[in-house]
């Protein structure tokens, strides 16, 4: 493990799950006969439809709530979720746009060296964790930040849980090294 | 103990006669105590002869509650639930730890692993036996012991990785940690299973070697240590001349066959798998490895450089391939026979088989190969599809297609509208659609929480793709419906069942469970505030009818009352310096003329408490009672009582019955006219 602190680690935010309600009743039903790109799953009670552009899926529920899965950035999401409000709109129900809010943004990292997860558990006891039966990369969770970082003997790292995409390059680089040298 | 020295004379000779359970002074002949308890165990006789000892096993964690000896049923003996618990718990563990055979001393570790998860209640909201096969998991960790998760699993036919998930969750709360598994745990354990006889311990040494290698080739970091050890004795069971197939191994590690080839594809890259069998013995390579994912990842990257400047190279070339495809796609056009009506749409068909598919287009391999596959349903060859002969084969009529769909869904889609919808999208270029929308910036406007939908950015074309058109719906709800028949089938037999059941009149709404709403705390000067509160908040008993205690506080200084209060004061002032909490429970606004004793236990400290309130209430408000004197002791009754101690039934069940007055009586006799059953005419 050599290191090299030069280089700059570029975080690289790869989905951003977003809620928003839209303060009306929706008959899913109408939904899933008149969208396109629409999976209607009546067992659950929700619709998905998928946006192509941004790409973005998302599940609605007959409540007026939406979960956005799958934005690059959190513009994105909020772009994409004001574009599928203007999907159901047009579709005849009286949707307002109201209560949006980011809910996790999951991001990765790679490092240029490999990491050797045995003795990084060992080091970092009650907060990181390695079960090679289960899984295999190390669960390293963050506290204050409320952030889980799952660590690869690879060197890469996919960072999940905060709240602002910002967040994650600021705070995130320097307490990566710190905490893998230690 | 009194039996030492007499109380009276002083002496300490005291004789204790255990036939006759006295213990008598020697000294001055007094009794000083009769019908003494044994501590000794009794016997009786059982119904087939044989003899059980009397009595009850008492926990010793069952000391914390007072003991409760008539209304034991009431309370519910929460201690022994507890030794309940614990003793289910234990045969579990053992008889998991049996199928295991682990021996006995990790078996109590397990437990005791059990009973602090207990304490901490870690084991509420989780299934006993998930718990059960984490404490022993947990001990396997530590003391180091040959046992998967995977055997747990097994055992329990439950999901590695909710096992896992509660596994975890135990060692951090206890805070515990586990030790890493080490591969070279599992090989004594998995040689044995295979059955090498005699030569088990070098196969074992060999594929321990193995192992190690492994690990300082940064092959085992992430990875199942049962699939190394798959690997390592397969290849040691070669390297000493047993022919164990691959089957046999994954039956005993339980790894799947592409694991095992995998790891041994890794090893083979290793410089260590090119040295000879002694060799290896002997010599130990000083060079460590990356991790094959690293290095797996590292080619990755290079092969995409690659793919990037073979794009770059191959973007010239097909500028000059697309002049090529204008020109012939023009002489075609003119060569074909022109369409009319219906199939206008399908005049932009080209059959690509006549272009050069070198080209590196990623659509046009596609194409091709749903072309051919399109062909070879047809029986026909390539060459000869053209749009009419499959027109003709299909033989039916085409339907409208809207061009403007991208992928709209359709009935039994035709295979024309297939490779139309095809060449729309692939001749026009997927990019050609989206150009109108890709004008669309990416907006992004302040907060507009009123609930107001901000437009901007959002182009109502394209969001128009997004929505089918009338037929569209209609071919959509015919499929939809078709598809989930057995669904809405069962919906509609529910409903009838709801129907039904209504009619009958015995149909449960199941109303969603709120949750149990919990009180703020109440704030109050005095005791009697507080119960005026508190009796806002709750209803305590079912039994009590509420208007009539409303009634009382409202009306001042009522003459029964009044009356009520001078013969109230000679019982209990007596008894005011004998016993400091005193809520002289036998006064009650009731009209009850029951004795109190004969109440139901609830009522009595609800009772007790009543009476007081009123008290608060009328010498507030109402005119000083006919005694003056009658008012320094309710006042200091009230005051000597002090806070309720609502628990505590006890004391007040004795001091009804000392009295045993009926609560009637001691208010004046005149009922409050509510309820007649109680009317027992005093």
């Amino acid at each position: 493990m050599d290191s090299n602190n030069d280089e700059a680690l570029d975080i690289i935010v790869t989905n951003v799950v977003a809620t928003f309600r839209t303060r009306c009743h929706l008959n899913l039903r109408k939904i899933a006969l008149e969208g396109t790109n629409v999976i209607y799953k009546p067992e659950v009670g929700k619709v998905l439809m998928k946006l192509r552009k941004p790409k973005i899926t998302a599940s609605i529920w007959s409540s007026g709530k939406i979960i956005c899965t799958g934005a690059t950035s959190e513009e994105e999401a909020k772009l994409g979720a004001r574009r599928l409000a203007r999907c159901l709109q047009k579709l005849g129900f009286k949707v307002r746009f109201s209560a949006f809010r980011v809910v996790n943004v999951l991001a990765v990292c790679s490092m240029p060296f490999a990491v050797h997860l045995v003795d990084f558990t060992k080091n970092n006891r009650p907060i990181a964790s390695y079960e090679p039966e289960l899984h295999p990369a190390a669960t390293y969770r963050i506290k204050n930040l409320k952030a889980t970082v799952q660590v690869f003997s690879t060197g890469s790292l996919t960072v999940t849980g905060m709240l602002l995409s910002h967040d994650h390059t600021h705070t995130h680089l320097p307490s990566l090294p710190s905490f893998i040298y230690s | 103990m009194s039996s030492r020295v007499c109380k009276h004379c002083g002496s300490s000779d005291i004789d204790v006669d255990q036939a006759r359970g006295d213990a008598v002074c020697m000294g001055c002949g007094s009794v000083l105590e009769d019908n003494i308890i044994v501590s000794e165990v009794e016997f009786v006789e059982t119904g087939g002869g044989g003899s059980l000892a009397v009595g009850q096993f008492v926990s010793s964690e069952g000391g914390l509650k007072n003991p409760t000896f008539g209304d034991g049923h009431f309370s519910g003996m929460g201690s022994e639930s507890r030794a309940q618990t614990l003793q289910r718990a234990k045969q579990h563990i053992n008889t998991l730890g049996h199928q295991l055979q682990m021996n006995q001393h990790c078996l109590d570790t397990a437990f005791n692993f059990y009973k602090m998860a207990l304490n901490k209640s870690l084991t509420r909201g989780r299934k006993s036996d998930h718990i059960m096969a984490a404490c022993i998991y947990l001990v396997c960790r530590t003391e180091g012991t040959p046992h998967m998760l995977l055997d747990l699993s097994d055992i329990l036919q439950v999901n590695v990785y909710v096992l896992g998930k509660t596994f975890i969750a135990l060692a951090k709360e206890l805070c515990i940690n586990a030790p890493a598994i080490d591969p070279c745990l599992y090989i004594p354990r998995f040689t044995q299973m295979l059955e090498f006889g005699e030569k088990s311990r070098e196969v074992s040494m060999t594929a321990l070697r193995l192992v190690q290698r492994m690990k300082r080739d940064w092959m085992h970091t992430g990875r199942r240590p049962s699939g190394l050890c798959g690997a390592a004795l397969l290849v040691a069971a070669r390297l000493h001349d047993f022919c164990r197939t691959t089957k046999e191994i994954v039956n005993v590690v339980k790894v799947c066959e592409s694991t095992l080839r995998k790891r041994l594809t890794e090893f083979e890259d290793t410089p260590t798998s090119q040295l000879t069998i002694e060799e290896f013995m002997r010599v130990d390579l000083d060079g460590e490895c990356d991790p094959p994912c690293f290095t797996a990842g590292l080619r990755k990257k290079k092969d995409q450089q690659l793919k990037l400047e073979l794009q770059k190279k191959i973007g010239d070339f097909e500028d000059e391939i697309q002049e090529f495809k204008d020109e012939i796609d023009a002489e075609l056009e003119s060569c074909r026979p022109k369409l009319r009506g219906v199939y206008a749409a399908y005049t932009k068909k080209d059959v690509f088989s006549d272009d050069d598919s070198s080209s590196s287009s990623k659509e046009e391999p596609n194409e091709g190969d749903e072309l051919h596959a399109v062909a070879k349903h047809f029986g026909r060859e390539l060459e000869e599809l053209t749009l009419e002969a499959l027109i003709k084969l299909e033989g039916g009529e085409l339907e409208e297609e809207n061009q403007e769909e991208n992928v709209p869904k359709r009935k039994g889609p035709s295979l024309a509208s297939i490779l139309g919808r095809m060449s729309s999208s692939s001749s026009l270029g997927l990019s050609e659609t989206f150009s109108h929308s890709v004008g669309d910036d990416v907006e992004n406007d302040g907060t507009a929480d009123s609930g107001e939908l901000d437009l901007s950015g959002i182009d109502d074309s394209e969001i128009n793709l997004y929505l089918l058109s009338d037929k569209e719906v209609q071919i959509k709800t015919a499929l939809w419906m078709a598809e989930n028949a057995d669904y809405l089938k069962a919906q509609k037999e529910k409903e009838a069942k709801i129907q039904k059941e209504k009619e009958l009149g015995i149909y449960k709404e199941k109303k969603p469970r709120r949750p149990s709403k919990k009180h703020a705390a109440i704030r109050a000067s005095t005791a009697d505030e507080a119960i005026e509160k508190m009796l806002e908040q709750k209803k305590i008993s079912t039994k009590i009818n509420y208007d009539v205690l409303k009634d009382l506080v409202v009306k001042p200084g009522s003459s029964p009352a009044g009356v009520g209060e001078s013969p109230k004061m000679e019982p209990p002032a007596p008894r005011t310096p004998a016993c400091t909490r005193r809520p002289a429970p036998t006064r009650t606004p009731l009209s009850l003329s029951k004795p109190l004793n004969t109440l139901g236990k609830r009522l009595q400290p609800f009772i007790s408490r009543q009476p007081k309130k009123k008290l608060a209430v009328e010498q507030t408000e109402a005119p000083p009672p006919p005694a003056a004197t009658a008012e320094a002791p309710p006042s200091a009754v009230v005051v000597e009582s002090g806070p309720v101690l609502y628990d505590d039934v006890d004391e007040e069940e004795d001091e009804e019955e000392e009295t045993c007055v009926s609560a009637m009586e001691l208010l004046g006799g005149d009922g409050y006219g509510c309820d007649g059953d109680y009317d027992d005419g005093y």
